[in-house]
């Protein structure tokens, strides 16, 4: 029962950080401690890992759709003679 | 040594700050145009949004301590567009109907997965149904951080909001978003992944 208990308890901590584990962002790091607690929880219950498996193809699936609307090259280009005649003090 | 390239003689050597303000801000430019997409929903006021946010982000190169070009940039881009459209701070995006239509492109230049490809034709139409009935706010940092790949700084930028309401907001959407695709996996006839 208490054993149960500890691992809600554990399930629950790890879910509330899961997404920062995912994203890496540096304005909200895990602290290394807390990457190894939730790996090792992560390597031990199915549920989480199933839920952090969900979340990765979501971001799999969601990156895609960046891939398929890619940015005008043209544009680019046009950005990148505007950026250099700045640099460069041309005038326009 | 003047920044302004008017009062610069043409024959003095290039002010290599002018050429730190080129070394910045090019590395930017592709997100900056999608970031410009995602606020006008079109790619050629993108395109003059971007070029807009050049020339005042040049303007103020004296002013950029060096740290986070990106999020620099995007604060820049955000108020241009607020100038220039003379609107409220941007709680949505407007490239939701160019994504809505566009078709997945799983691994970039390389082939498809099978894997991948499976992703998509399973997943897809679920994902953009789950993505239309989130509310717009949620919505857009999701497109801004898991479409575009921008940093919690970097969206936070763009909307003009602290980084902790994009993390809530992030955190929500992604719950909902987990929760559609898998009451839609559990429907009868469909295959559970």
């Amino acid at each position: 029962m208490i054993r149960t208990a500890r691992r809600m308890l554990t399930c629950h901590w790890s879910a509330r950080r899961l997404q920062r584990y995912l994203d890496a962002d540096p304005a909200a790091p895990l602290t290394s401690r807390e990457v190894a607690r939730l790996e090792e929880h992560l390597a031990t219950c199915e549920r989480c890992a199933d839920v952090l498996g969900e979340h990765r193809l979501l971001s799999r699936a969601l990156g895609g759709w960046r891939r398929g609307t890619p940015v005008d090259h043209a544009s680019v280009r046009r950005v990148r003679a505007l950026v250099e005649d700045l640099a460069e003090g041309r005038e326009r | 040594m003047s920044l302004d390239p008017q009062r610069r003689g043409t024959d003095a050597p290039p002010d290599p700050r002018l050429r730190a303000f080129a070394d910045v801000v090019e590395p930017e430019i592709e997100v900056l145009l999608r970031v410009g997409r995602s606020l006008t929903g079109s790619d050629t006021d993108a395109e003059d949004l971007v070029q807009e946010t050049m020339i005042r982000a040049f303007g103020a190169i004296d002013r950029f301590d060096g740290r986070h070009p990106r999020a620099w940039l995007l604060t820049i881009l955000r108020r241009t567009h607020l100038n220039m459209h003379r609107r409220q701070r941007p709680s949505t995006v407007g490239d939701w109907e160019v994504l809505h239509h566009a078709r997945p492109a799983f691994g970039g230049a390389h082939a498809p997965s099978a894997e991948d490809r499976a992703l998509a034709e399973d997943l897809d139409p679920a994902l953009r149904t789950a993505m239309a009935a989130l509310d717009e706010r949620f919505r857009a940092v999701v497109v801004l951080v898991d479409v575009h790949d921008l940093s919690y700084a970097d969206a936070a930028a763009v909307l003009d909001v602290p980084v902790g309401t994009i993390m809530s907001r992030l955190s929500r959407a992604r719950t909902r978003l987990r929760a559609a695709l898998a009451a839609d996996s559990s429907r009868p006839g469909k295959e559970t992944r």
